[in-house]
């Protein structure tokens, strides 16, 4: 092992047997032989990596990427098929918490049971204890039995005999979402105290921002194998822009499915029974006499490509075209859109906007350029309007369409602010 | 080098050991009236009924036979109850070992010193009744006692490794060892003396063959409790230093083999 690394991973390699049809008894195993066929699934395919001491790295990835099968194989649960893990100093993994409670006893008997399990001795828990219970906030509980606790006292126990374990490598899977947000806060200086201490230590998290918190390095593993890896500032938006890509597939994937099926439904149901079913789904959720109806609605990025996933502060356009049957005087188009939990986040129409007003009188398309849509990242969805003179609905399109936005920034709230921090200068 | 190692993290984890097997005895009656004080009443009541059943209602040349039984059954449940509590311990706490790392052997060790720690509880009851009986005691024969436990202790842990590892991909083991455990303790000296048997393959063609009566490793430990608390003499070495190589061949095998086998569980379970 090189000086000054904590961590030393060669080519790893795992892969996991998936059993179609596995029988555990005997009769199974003999008469249906060919049902333990199994399906090799490579979870990792050769990654390597070295971590330095001291240093925190965060290992990111979609789901099923293998990030925490590494972790696993960090933590020795597992072992890896070939490739080799070399690691220096005592390990403790963060990834069960609570392990070994017994619910019947006391807070203290089960700080002791359970801080054991991390393979401390009964002098190194005497010389924790107090720091365990300060931490966890419990101390005029920690003679009640835990079953008396609220979960979140219970995993505030859990977390502070996990925190005092004092290992050299720390090793940490998707658990910091314990207790209220004091706690959270309280548990991240913690961990970053930990850090300047000089303990190792690895994260795998879905959360960037935990991350970019406390991480030196991020690595991004894909397909078992690393995508990429540096600071993660660098890596982060890649990742994510990754992420939208992937999104905006599994998103047209599903809108060709939806089409599929429709038309599957139209080709074998009676069409008498389909056509009414149509138009009663259409009522519930668009109305209107029906003079004009808007069709074809395309949302395209700026270059003009059909798109609905956006980043934060991307352009967007919407295209549309409509029919007309009879006349509609000074027509008024309109549009809103609502977070997917209703929140109207923006709504606007051409009589606001002050535009001339105008007849339709013959079939015509329609493009509207939003400009730097702030919207934070969520699901939305879209209606879209038309209406006569007097706010008479003609086409009411209730759930026309739908995006979904994605960010690199974790700033929250419904929209982003432009803005600049000034420290020098303050007027 | 691989294996001190281990030994060595083993020893890291001792507080780990002592806290399953606290958490065990003391969880195990948990939430009944008496609550640990079954620990001594269960096995009093036992002799009550063994004192019924043989004494009474059967009669025994064996006098008394329920001491005569007693003796031998504490030991006898210890090494069942390590056989099959012990083949079931990985199984039994699969979430932490699916979740988090530590010597997995911990658990067979912690199922089998439990059992034994409640097997030198029982032993008090054994003692108060011994004096209240009046039996007495031979105090050299006595010194002996300490090491019949330690060799039976190594015993039931080889074999618990062994059973343990192996259950964990062969379910049925548990099951099948209820069995076997049951068919072992009649073919050991438990309600019957040694000597019964030996007598009567004497008169047999099999006489010369008599040796394989030791072979059970059960045989010579429990000829050795009984020679010590109910014939108040001092057990014969021979069979028990056979009875102790036995016994640190499966420990020695079963640690071989659990350590190999452990490698798999998180996946297996």
């Amino acid at each position: 092992m090189k000086q000054g690394n904590a961590i030393e991973v060669k080519n790893l390699t795992k892969k996991f047997k998936v059993y179609f049809d596995k029988g555990s008894q005997l009769k199974e195993r003999i008469l249906f032989r060919n049902r333990n066929r199994y399906e090799e699934r490579w979870v990792l395919n050769g990654v390597s990596f070295e971590v330095k001491k001291g240093e925190a790295i965060g290992l990111i990835g979609h789901n099923g990427c293998g990030k925490s099968t590494t972790l696993k194989l960090l933590s020795k649960i597992i072992y890896p098929d070939a490739g080799s893990i070399e690691m220096k100093g005592r390990v403790s993994s963060l990834i069960e918490l609570g392990a070994g409670f017994h619910p019947d006893m006391s807070g203290r008997e089960n700080v002791y049971t359970n801080a054991s399990i991390f393979g401390l001795s009964k002098k190194e828990i005497d010389s924790r204890f107090d720091d365990i219970v300060a931490f966890s906030e419990l101390e005029e509980f920690i003679d009640n039995p835990v079953r008396t606790y609220s979960s979140g006292m219970y995993m505030r126990l859990a977390f502070s005999v996990a925190i005092n374990v004092n290992a050299e490598i720390l090793l940490i899977d998707e658990i910091l979402a314990v207790g209220d947000s004091n706690f959270q806060a309280k548990c991240f200086n913690r961990l970053r105290e930990i850090k300047a201490h000089g303990t190792t230590i690895v994260i795998v998290s879905h959360s960037l921002s935990q991350i970019e918190q406390i991480c030196d390095r991020t690595i991004w593993l894909q397909d078992g194998l690393i995508a990429e890896e540096g600071a993660p500032r660098d890596i982060h938006p890649k990742y994510l822009n990754y992420m939208g890509e992937q999104r905006q597939v599994i998103a047209e994937k599903e809108a060709e499915r939806q089409k599929d099926k429709t038309s599957d439904a139209k080709g074998t149901k009676n069409p008498h029974e389909q056509v009414e079913k149509d138009k009663v789904a259409k009522e519930k959720n668009r109305w209107g006499n029906g003079n004009a109806r808007i069709r074809n609605i395309v949302m395209l990025n700026s270059k003009m490509e059909e798109q609905h996933v956006f980043a934060t502060g991307d352009d967007m356009v919407l295209k549309l075209e409509y029919n007309v049957k009879e006349n509609v005087k000074d027509a008024v188009f309109g549009i809103g859109i609502f977070r997917g939990d209703g929140l109207q986040c923006y709504g606007t129409n051409t009589r606001i906007d002050k535009q001339a007003e105008f007849n339709l009188s013959e079939d015509g398309m329609l493009q509207l350029d939003l400009k730097n849509i702030g919207l934070l990242p969520a699901e939305y969805i879209v209606d879209i309007a038309i209406e006569s003179e007097i706010g008479v609905p003609v086409d009411y399109f209730k759930v026309a369409t739908s995006f979904e936005v994605y960010s690199n920034i974790d700033d929250v709230g419904v929209i982003r602010i432009a803005h600049e921090w000034n420290f020098d200068g303050v007027r | 080098m691989k294996a001190i190692s281990a030994l060595k993290e083993l020893y890291a984890y001792r507080q780990m050991i002592y806290s399953l097997v606290k958490k065990d005895l003391r969880g195990r009656y948990k939430g009944s009236a008496l609550g640990f004080l079954w620990t001594f009443i269960n096995p009093l009541l036992q002799l009550g009924v063994y004192t019924i059943v043989f004494s009474f209602m059967l009669g025994s040349e064996i006098h008394p036979y329920s001491l005569f039984l007693f003796v031998a059954l504490i030991p006898w449940i210890f090494f069942s109850s390590s056989v099959t509590g012990g083949s079931s311990s990985v199984l039994a706490s699969k979430e932490m070992i699916k979740k988090i790392y530590f010597p997995r052997e911990i658990m067979p060790i912690a199922n089998v010193t439990s059992s034994f720690v409640n097997m030198l509880l029982c032993f008090l009851v054994i003692f108060g009744v011994l004096i209240a009986m009046g039996w007495g005691a031979n105090f050299v024969a006595l010194l002996y006692l300490p090491l019949i436990m330690i060799i039976e202790y190594i015993l039931c842990l080889g074999i618990a490794l062994l059973t343990s590892a192996f259950t964990v991909y062969f379910r049925d083991l548990e099951y099948i060892l209820g069995i076997v455990t049951m068919a072992w303790m009649y073919l050991t000296p438990v309600m019957y003396p040694s000597s019964k048997v030996l007598d009567r393959i004497a008169t047999t063609r099999l006489a010369q063959y008599d040796y394989l009566w030791y072979l059970n490793p059960m045989t010579p430990i429990i000829d050795a409790y009984r020679d010590i608390l109910f014939y108040k003499r001092v057990p014969q070495m021979s069979t028990l230093l056979l009875a102790f190589v036995i016994g640190l061949f499966f420990v020695v095998v079963g640690y071989a083999v659990f350590r190999k086998l452990q490698r798999g569980f998180a996946e297996e379970l």
